[in-house]
């Protein structure tokens, strides 16, 4: 899981980290959070997006391999929020890339964040099957039941 | 030759397994250290299985030769130590195993991967010395580097090579990449420039590479049974001592910079290491 | 034999006055090749000779030892003359002193005719002619499009090459005849003859720098010269002949034998460049690269550790020994430092060579059978892999103008065969099952019960393994798509680098026959043979290196790795990760208010520790300790 902050007020960050907290404890899924859009299968945008952080955000996405999932935080994520009329803002995270998970919330709760982030794992699975069924056949024999 | 046939067997496909669920209790002893849940103790293998099938991509192609040849190089090394063979040779694969992670990480320009191969060779640069020497003791207690010869040998060695021991905690810790001595990458990310050393592998080569680690935990832990290898129950033991206090002790330490890695485990280790020689040599 | 000798030793320094003389293009790099090839062919011929003795009596009917002194005389006061001429003191005192005590050896100590062999050739002597011959010659044949090049970027007017191929192909000549006399007066002759060489060669390009360089050569190679005449003096008082083999086998426990054992172990620490005369050896890097490239690789240093090597059994038991191993020890140790802590190319490879060589010399300290097969070994593979790395580099240098490491950052893009070759170079230095590997493997398993000096050489070899792997990694250090377009050089060129670098692969897959048919009858009756070899497994007692087993295995992984590469040119290229704001030129990312900013990473020197205008000093003078213990040892 990757975790990007577009352009969030810092309140869905914090309730993200949250989850990494013993309390939350989003380990138990198997899944942490990395630094780097290499290793990761979700990304996890907070925020709303702007020209200047649009391309980060294109780059980071781009630079996951397939298959990945999208889950976008927080009414800023979602549609721009309340910063929806700013000159800067662009609007919600799917206007830049496709998000399959919205989770609602200002700020989102960690629940909710959990909930999304599992949301996104079954969501995997079947791009997993999509993606699988459109590579060549000799590397078929990857494929892994789900 | 059946029992070579065995051994073969058992270092290619028995020790990723092993190491891939010691792995697994790792991660679970550390959540619980730090008052939670923590993973499935199957949740190396999801992950590896995950990333074997993900896309291909690379930022130089020759990452897929050095994730290749580190896990060969990994996997003969085991094959070696479970055909009980010289233990400076297996040493030597190992670091060639080493070698080509960094070149890898290398042949990438990003800074984060520069970085974190360079740490990695400060890192090669702190154990492997102590490797040697720990080998070379076992030579002068026992006259021999063939393991075999250490499996017929009639008492623990730990007795004889108590510092050593310690010497060679130094060494498995920087090869677990546990702290103090994760300077290259971690497997915790709170403490990590982007993912260091591995910053740039992706996908089946981040496996691969998984894999070779899952090979190298095994081989150093193998080491580490030598200590006491007159019996199963005590090999055991011991290692699993060992591996626990590992755990607690990367846990309670924090990140330090190259400069102390090195300062810290030349002088201690060395030193360490340099008494018991004496030591063996006098007695 | 007369005949093969003859063509080993004089035919290359008459070969030599013809290219000095025919100064057409052509003709003398006709000869340059075919005097090359007549000494590969001669080497060859050589092999199943082994071992003979023989003396000539009498050359163009003049006595062979007439024309020796004439000779030895003639070379000391070139040696004298170069000292006048640069006005040196310490050149000029010491070739006076040289000639002094060779007269006084000559004319008054040495009496009556010797009924000894001048020339004795067994296998370690036909490995040092292989080496010499084959490494050496395609060396020169390398040279020929290089020097070409090199006085096209330098701009000079009147080619200096009939001059320089003189020099070269006398240095080969001068080189055999070291190896294969047995006569100690021939054997200082030559020793002689190879210093002047290098110095030759070191100046030859007329620069102010060479010239110094060349002159701090001359005198410290001097030192050696006068320590081992002065050596020679002391032998024949004691035991009145200059005999080698008897030298060797006297078992004479008198002071002034150990002193001067102690002296000529001096003279090879000097021709060697250990410390603390490694500043010749660096200084040679001035030098045209196949100069340095013959330097290192299979002449020169490689003097003192044959002539140490045959001491070997003479100074068995001694406390000498032991002085060698730990004085050998410690400038493998501090030499690898001093690489770490190098950014340039040419000075790595210098220190990686006095690094090796001063493992070789441990190994012959250490005296036991396993350390001496170690040292032969080293000495072979050493010269193939460190000959490889040179001419790489010399070819690197002339086509990026820089011998700098962080310069050769993604030379992969540029010269593509060039890097792949040196990154094989590297990894033939520092990984199983490659030979030189294989003698460490022995050296350290050998050097085990002696403390000091396996903890020296364990710190040695990590940061071996440092200053190497970075070396090859950042040569591959680009982003790239899996297409290239291969670099174009002269045909020679890539003979040399082909040969040498399948040459290696396949000396390391043979180490284990070569072990058997070569290295066992040196040990002769001085040592016992410990290792078997049967299946290409290297075993004894203590250890086993299974050669043949473990090369099949690296083949097959190798052919899978590249097959892995293959497929992964299919895959998707991705820039390297810079926080997301990369762009399409891999090492630029968008900064603020989007100016393109250049990402860059140098490697770790570490020059705070491993500097080397921090380090040097100290080292020097622990060598100085080091040797005054090797020399007051033997009293």
């Amino acid at each position: 899981m990757l975790h990007f902050d577009c352009g969030s007020c810092n309140g869905c960050d914090i309730e993200t980290l949250a989850c990494l907290t013993p309390v939350y404890d989003i380990e138990r899924f198997g899944v942490i959070n990395v630094g780097n859009p290499m290793h990761a299968d979700i990304l996890l945008v907070t925020g709303t997006v702007n020209p200047r952080n649009k391309k980060v955000l294109v780059n980071l996405y781009d630079q996951m391999p397939n298959p990945k999932v999208v889950v976008a935080i927080g009414s800023c994520g979602l549609s721009g929020g309340i910063f929806k009329d700013a000159y800067n803002v662009l609007g919600g995270i799917d206007k830049v890339i496709p998000v399959d998970v919205y989770v609602p919330g200002c700020p989102a709760k960690p629940e909710a964040i959990i909930d999304g982030v599992v949301m996104a794992l079954k969501k995997y699975e079947v791009i997993k099957k999509k993606h699988s069924d459109s590579v060549p056949s000799r590397m078929k024999w990857r494929k892994i039941a789900p | 030759m059946r029992e070579t046939l065995l051994a073969i067997f058992i270092g290619l496909f028995a020790t990723p397994l092993l190491g891939g669920l010691i792995n697994g209790l790792d991660r679970i002893i550390t959540a619980r250290l730090q008052g939670r849940i923590g993973p499935p103790v199957w949740q190396p293998f999801y992950d590896v299985i995950k990333l074997l099938s993900k896309e291909k991509m690379v930022v130089n192609v020759w990452q897929a030769f050095c994730a290749y040849a580190y896990l060969s190089a990994a996997a003969i090394s085991v094959v070696l130590f479970f055909l009980k063979s010289d233990l400076l040779l297996i040493l030597f694969i190992q670091a060639v195993g080493a070698v080509f992670v960094v070149i890898g990480a290398l042949s990438s320009t990003s800074p984060f991967s520069q970085v974190g191969a360079h740490r990695e060779l400060l890192q090669i640069l702190s154990y492997e010395p102590l490797l040697i020497l720990v080998v070379a003791g076992i030579y002068l207690e026992i006259g021999s580097f063939k393991i075999d010869d250490i499996y017929a040998w009639g008492q623990p060695l730990i007795f004889k090579l108590p510092f050593l021991f310690i010497a060679l905690g130094y060494a498995l810790t920087i090869k677990l990449r546990k702290s103090p001595f994760d300077l290259s990458t971690s497997h915790h990310g709170h403490q990590e420039i982007v993912k260091g050393v591995l910053t740039d592998y992706s996908g089946p080569f981040l496996a691969l590479i998984e894999i070779g680690h899952w090979y190298d935990i095994i081989l150093i832990l193998g080491l580490c049974s030598l200590f006491w290898a007159t019996g199963w129950i005590g090999m055991i033991i011991l290692v699993a001592i060992t591996y626990f206090i590992e755990i607690l002790i990367d846990n309670v330490t924090a990140r330090m910079t190259w400069r102390w890695m090195i300062g810290y485990v030349w002088a201690m280790g060395l030193t360490l290491s340099i008494v018991n020689l004496i030591w063996i040599n006098l007695a | 034999m007369a005949e093969l000798s003859f063509l080993l030793v004089v035919f290359p320094m008459l070969a030599a006055c013809s290219c000095f003389l025919m100064r057409h293009n052509t003709i003398y790099s006709l000869i340059v090749i075919i005097s090359g090839g007549l000494l590969i062919g001669s080497a060859i011929l050589l092999i199943p000779l082994v071992p003979f003795s023989f003396s000539p009596k009498s050359f163009l009917g003049i006595n062979i030892h007439e024309i020796l002194t004439a000779a030895d005389f003639l070379l000391l006061f070139i040696i004298l003359y170069f000292g006048v001429k640069y006005k040196n003191w310490l050149i000029n005192s010491l070739a006076i002193f040289q000639i002094v005590l060779l007269g006084y050896l000559e004319f008054f100590l040495i009496n009556g005719s010797e009924t000894y062999p001048i020339i004795y050739c067994d296998n370690l002597s036909l490995i040092m002619v292989l080496i010499i011959c084959v490494v050496g010659s395609i060396i020169c044949v390398q040279a020929l499009p290089y020097m070409k090049k090199h006085e096209t970027h330098l701009k000079i007017g009147v080619s200096r090459q009939p001059h320089f191929f003189f020099v070269m192909i006398l240095f080969l000549g001068a080189m055999n005849g070291v190896v294969l006399s047995n006569d100690m007066i021939l054997f200082y002759f030559f020793f002689e003859l190879t210093t002047v060489c290098s110095f030759l060669l070191i100046g030859h390009d007329k620069t102010e720098r060479a010239t110094k360089n060349a002159v701090r050569a001359l005198w410290m190679n001097s030192l050696g010269g006068a320590a081992f005449i002065t050596a020679l003096v002391f032998i024949y008082t004691r035991l009145g002949t200059l005999d080698m083999q008897y030298i060797i086998h006297a078992d004479s426990k008198s002071q002034l034998v150990i002193l001067s054992m102690a002296l000529l172990c001096f003279a090879a620490f000097t021709k060697s460049a250990q410390f603390p005369f490694q500043s010749w050896l660096l200084g040679a890097m001035i030098a045209p690269t196949p100069v340095s490239a013959l330097l290192h690789s299979s002449t020169m240093v490689k003097v003192g550790v044959y002539l140490a090597l045959r001491l070997a059994p003479a100074i068995e038991g001694l406390f000498l020994t032991q002085c060698v191993t730990i004085f050998g020890a410690f400038t493998f140790l501090f030499a690898a430092a001093l690489a770490v802590g190098q950014s340039n190319g040419k000075k790595v490879l210098a220190y990686s060579t006095i690094s090796n060589l001063g493992l070789i010399f441990a190994c012959v300290g250490l005296n036991t059978p396993e350390s001496i097969a170690a040292a032969i070994i080293l000495i072979i593979f050493h010269a193939v892999s460190k000959a490889l790395l040179f001419l790489c580099v010399g070819t690197i240098e002339q086509h990026i103008e820089s011998r700098n490491i962080e310069d050769m950052r993604g030379l992969y893009t540029k010269m593509p065969l060039t890097a792949l070759i040196s990154v094989m170079g590297v990894i033939t230095m520092i990984m199983p099952p490659f030979g030189l590997l294989l003698g460490k493997w022995m050296a350290m398993e050998a050097a085990s019960s002696f403390l000091c000096g396996i903890v020296m050489i364990a710190m040695g070899s990590a940061l071996t393994v440092m200053y190497w792997a970075r070396w090859a990694g950042i040569l591959m250090s680009d982003p790239f798509a899996g297409k290239f377009k291969l670099e174009k050089q002269p045909v020679l060129t890539w003979a040399a680098l082909f040969s040498l670098c399948i040459g290696v692969g396949v000396l390391s897959l043979l180490s284990p026959w070569i072990y058997r048919w070569c290295i066992i009858p040196i040990m002769g009756s001085d040592y016992l043979a410990s290792y078997s070899t049967d299946y290409g497994i290297f075993e004894n007692a203590f250890g086993v290196f299974a050669v043949l087993p473990l090369s099949l295995v690296a083949v097959a992984g190798f052919i899978i790795a590249i097959l892995a590469v293959k497929s992964a040119t299919h895959s998707r290229i991705t820039m390297p990760y810079l926080s997301g704001l990369q762009t399409e030129e891999p090492r630029v990312f968008k900064g603020p208010m989007n100016r393109l900013i250049t990402a860059e990473a140098g490697n770790y020197y570490l020059s705070s520790i491993f500097g080397e205008d921090k380090l040097t000093p100290w080292i020097n003078l622990g060598a100085v300790i080091l040797l005054t213990l090797v020399i007051g040892g033997a009293l």
